[in-house]
């Protein structure tokens, strides 16, 4: 039944003749777009005896409803300068009922709005035409033509071995959103592609993704995605084993770093790094720095000047510590700049300590001047983080945003229960950038 | 509304479960008239929503979309279900096509896996050398009278090219998974029978005595 032979030398004449020209018109290797925003001051002595000194940095609860899990935010700077928060939420990592919460941060008015759903599993299967399981990790990038892009892990069943990526797009800077598009990533069965770290752009207008598959061990890749929504090109990062759930610091037109979660690695682990200095056309193999990790998400951020700023659990074993650190030479070296969490004396408490209670509220109470009673939130942290007879704490998978006044955000999972909100003034963090003390992390 | 490419997701989707019922049917011998029941049945379910989705669509979920070989190959095997004793496609096209899928596929998956820093599934987002080979592939099967192997890769490039489909990579177009481990199972099937019969034709050939020879 086979088509007669002069039809299908047309008909593969035709193919042909349309397949080059679309290769011919493929996109060509881009540069990337370098955010334009305040410069950073450099080099700002610190404060004179007297001289009225930064603000210290501010936080609160960005989530407000107990008793869920709350975790994975990605944060955005919209167009009239406030925040616009995604995290995912529900009765716990991987059910079924876990939706993409949004909220909005006004840094005038100092507050959060309450949370709202923008996507739940069962609407976005049925925008997409195809069965969807359970959600996972948002991702959100504001492009510099206006258009707010989330992308959300999702799962038909099963495990997280077995995710895919679907874009949505706002032209509203999230009030409405299009139709969900599926990112194809993969020849086996399109599975294992996750998302994390904030996505960048490149100069031609496309999205860079940073993505990871994890399937075995692992490994890290850039999604080149186009404004249609669809995966046009794809660079490797590592090899399993070599780190995963990159973030990328783009430091110039042709420059970047990638910070990477040390999966696969054996304890003690070290972040890992990569560099590209051809706009990712070829990465350096992924190599450790002096940044411990537990196999926890971390984030980094480029600052104007060519500092880089990253948030990570410099631990080795429990997420139970969080530091913001710096580094003045591309990566090559860190110091630390701020100890943000650190409840590693208090580690594995037993739950009829009265400790984890105290510390818990306290913690809270410390975190947002406006909580009045912490039995919530000590309910929802023994919730989440009390098993096998004992009580952890966890402040893990930062999102980091520098605004165009220069105020770093960043927002954290605590205790699996809450997103915390911190903000940090440019002067603050410049005092503490030129402070001598912090040594150099080995 | 759905977009040409989920609608062509869905319909690959339902041909596969429309396939999958037909094979079924055959198995328990059904006669040609309720076996075209069945798939009638199957394909109303496969395709029309109950209570939201379609059974297409949660098959789609699962697994995704289709290669287009995969399809045609379906199709083909539908259509020789419903007319039996008639040769879709030539034994010879087919074995032809496996042997290309199950080099393709040992080219594309391992590394696609994460063997080694190089992935060959860039290439299909257009690389003119993918092109080019796939036409050398075209040619050649033309010139060897192999139909279904130009067909299926001219309809997979000329699909790609158009943009039909939810991917941007060519790879997608041409094989799958699924079509990727039948190839490589039927021609270790007729390997190992092969490898058989030489066996047997060693071990069993009579022993032939010459005439006139004296014992």
């Amino acid at each position: 039944m086979s088509p007669a032979r002069p039809v299908l030398a047309a008909v593969t004449a035709l193919a042909f003749a349309a397949g080059f020209t679309r290769s011919l018109h493929r996109p060509s290797p881009p540069s990337f777009r370098v955010a334009t925003s305040a410069p950073q001051a450099e080099g700002r002595r610190p404060s004179a005896p007297g001289e009225r000194r930064p603000a210290r940095p501010r936080s609160r609860f960005a989530s407000k409803t107990h008793d869920v899990t709350a975790h994975a935010a990605s944060l955005v700077e919209l167009g009239d300068g406030r925040l616009r928060a995604f995290w995912f939420s529900g009765a716990d990592e991987g059910t079924s009922d876990v939706r993409i919460l949004t909220a909005v941060f006004d840094p005038l008015r100092d507050a959060w709005t309450e949370a709202r759903t923008v996507v739940e599993a069962g609407g976005l299967g049925r925008g997409l035409f195809r069965h969807v399981g359970k959600l996972g990790n948002p991702a959100a990038i504001r492009t510099s033509d206006g258009t707010l892009w989330l992308f959300v892990v999702t799962v038909p069943f099963g495990g997280w071995a077995n995710s895919a990526v679907t874009g949505l797009r706002s032209a509203d800077d999230g009030e409405t959103w299009g139709m969900p598009r599926r990112l194809v990533a993969t020849p086996l069965f399109n599975r294992s592609t996750m998302v994390r770290g904030a996505p960048f752009e490149y100069g031609d207008g496309t999205l860079g993704l940073p993505a990871y598959q994890s399937l075995l061990r692992g490994f890290a890749e850039v999604l080149r995605v186009d404004a249609s929504g669809a995966v046009v090109d794809k660079q490797r990062l590592s090899t399993p084993g070599q780190g995963s759930q990159p973030s990328v610091m783009v430091t110039g037109e042709s420059d970047a770093v990638a910070l990477l979660r040390p999966s696969g690695q054996p304890p003690p682990r070290r972040a890992m790094l990569s560099r590209t200095r051809d706009a990712g056309e070829q990465w350096t193999p992924p190599a450790p720095v002096a940044l411990r990790s537990p196999d926890a998400a971390l984030e980094g951020l480029a600052l104007p000047g060519g500092r880089l700023l990253a948030v990570l659990n410099d631990t080795d074993l429990e997420r139970d510590a969080l530091s913001l650190v710096v580094s003045d030479d591309d990566g090559w070296s860190w110091r630390t700049v701020e100890r943000l969490e650190d409840q590693g004396a208090d580690r594995a408490l037993s739950p009829d300590d009265g400790r984890y209670a105290r510390t818990v509220e306290a913690l809270a109470r410390a975190t947002d001047a406006t909580v009045a009673d912490a039995s919530p939130y000590v309910r929802s942290s023994r919730r989440f983080m009390c098993w096998d007879e004992r009580c952890h704490f966890e402040f893990s998978y930062p999102s980091l945003v520098r605004a165009r006044g220069g105020e770093i955000h960043l927002l954290y999972t605590w205790n699996r229960a809450y997103i915390k909100h911190v903000r940090f003034d440019p002067a603050w963090l410049d005092e503490r950038l030129a402070d001598p003390s912090n040594a150099p992390l080995r | 509304m759905p977009r040409f490419a989920d609608l062509l997701g869905l319909f690959g989707s339902a041909v596969v479960i429309v396939a999958g019922a037909a094979a079924a049917g055959r198995r328990l011998g059904l006669p040609r008239s309720k076996l075209a029941s069945l798939t009638g049945v199957v394909a109303v379910a496969a395709l029309v929503p109950i209570g939201g989705l379609p059974l297409s669509a949660l098959l789609r979920g699962i697994a995704g979309d289709w290669s287009l070989t995969t399809l045609i190959l379906l199709l083909g095997d539908l259509h020789r279900a419903f007319r039996p004793g008639e040769e879709t496609f030539s034994p010879r096209g087919v074995r032809a096509l496996q042997v290309l899928l199950t080099a393709g596929g040992l080219f594309l998956y391992p590394l696609a896996l994460g063997l080694g820093a190089w992935d060959p599934y860039r290439l299909g987002y257009g690389h003119p050398w993918l092109v080019a080979v796939l036409l050398l592939v075209a040619l050649g099967s033309l010139l060897l009278d192999l139909r279904l192997v130009t067909f299926a890769v001219a309809l997979a490039v000329l699909s790609w090219a158009a943009a039909a489909g939810e991917s941007r990579n060519l790879w997608d177009y041409l094989l799958d998974p699924p079509v990727f481990l039948w190839s490589l199972a039927s021609l270790l099937a007729r390997a190992s029978a092969a490898l058989a019969r030489g066996r047997r034709r060693g071990g069993d050939e009579p022993v032939r005595i010459p005439a006139g020879s004296s014992r």
